[in-house]
């Protein structure tokens, strides 16, 4: 069985090339994927992990490359709230990674992937809306 | 039946057409694309919902809930496969059907809980396989999602297994008879049904032993 040590961002965007560096920094294991190789220019210069570029929806292109049997961590970051849905599941349901996180423009997205301790919904959206509450409330002390 | 059909355009029109004038059908129609949904709405007079069929919201105003069947038609995969997720687990939909470009996505959009999924590339390639059969003379018919053959296998006077009853022949237990065709008559056979020179027997097996029922058929009688 292969040796579930590395860290798998799929998509990267802001937010995935950020994590991306951050994990680098860390010394992790880690594999960044994106459908275009322009997004690489994101990484810092001395970022040390492998970058693909491929369509992470075709689950062959996952399995080919050996990614998903080894991840210990996936981290599914890409605009698309469809294509981040099924990541998740196939992540989750086939290969039982254990932990995921995931990007949700959509915070009803939330309904598909509750009841899994093991997945974990990042929400754009109720960040920014949290933040204004925070920030309004600080204002009007 | 209560049918959802969500997305596609020619598909979607060919899908409301077949169903439509069904008086026991209840067609519910969502489409992103408002130019779809004029078309739809002017040519079929149905109502249709305009918005994304993997948005609750939408699902909501189109009232999918319990529906029987849930289709999803559009071009991209992962799009069908968020709308046919979101129908089936919080809209109590009976079936989901979706439609796929890449076959690699058949097995594993099945694996997630879709319950039946369709694509065109994989049906031409199963096509092909059951074309390929036909030159030795051997029909196909693939059931319940490629998990059950029906295969027909004429029988020659050289084969092993014809002249005897099939009591006599030891028939694997991994495929079954079902039916012989003899001169345009079906017999549903028992052990004692003697197999004919020219029969068609028709084989009810699952796909990985497709091939050894044809060669155990197949097999020529020792002189």
């Amino acid at each position: 069985m292969a040796i579930k040590n590395k860290i798998i961002i799929i998509g990267c965007g802001r937010l995935g090339s950020s994590i991306a560096n951050y994990f680098s920094g860390r010394g992790e294991n880690i594999v960044v994927i994106d459908s275009s190789e322009a997004s690489f220019t994101r990484l810092d210069n001395n970022f040390s992990g492998y970058t693909a570029v491929g369509d992470a929806s075709d689950l062959s292109f996952l399995e080919n490359q050996g990614y998903i049997e080894t991840a210990r961590k996936v981290i599914i970051t890409s605009g698309d709230d469809n294509l981040n849905l099924f990541l998740t599941h196939v992540a989750d349901k086939i290969y039982g990674v254990e932990e995921i996180y995931v990007r949700f423009d959509d915070p009803q997205k939330s309904l598909l992937i509750s009841g899994e301790p093991n997945v974990r919904g990042i929400y754009p959206f109720q960040l920014s809306f949290d933040n204004f509450l925070a920030l309004d409330e600080e204002d009007e002390k | 039946m209560k049918i959802v059909i969500a997305n596609g355009t020619t598909e979607a029109k060919f899908v409301i057409d077949m169903f439509k004038d069904d008086p026991n059908n209840e067609l519910v129609v969502i489409n992103s694309s408002k130019e779809v949904v004029d078309q739809i709405v002017a040519t079929k007079q149905i109502r249709v919902t305009h918005g994304d069929p993997w948005r609750d919201y939408i699902l909501d105003e189109a009232n999918i809930t319990f529906a029987d069947v849930f289709v999803a038609l559009s071009n991209s995969d992962t799009d069908n496969y968020a709308s046919c997720i979101l129908a089936k687990r919080a809209y109590s939909v009976k079936k989901v059907i979706c439609l796929v470009q890449n076959p690699s996505n058949v097995e594993i959009y099945r694996k997630l809980g879709i319950d039946s999924v369709v694509c065109s590339t994989y049906l031409l390639t199963e096509n092909i396989k059951s074309e390929s059969s036909m030159e030795r003379l051997v029909r196909t018919l693939t059931l319940e999602n490629n998990k059950i053959v029906v295969t027909e296998v004429p029988v020659l006077s050289n084969y092993r297994v014809c002249a005897l009853p099939i009591a006599k022949i030891n028939f694997p237990r991994y495929a079954s008879i079902a039916a012989i065709y003899r001169d345009n008559t079906v017999i549903i056979p028992n052990g004692q049904v003697v197999i004919n020179a020219k029969d068609v027997l028709l084989i009810i097996t699952s796909p990985d032993k497709q091939s050894d029922i044809i060669s155990f058929i197949k097999e020529k009688r020792k002189k």
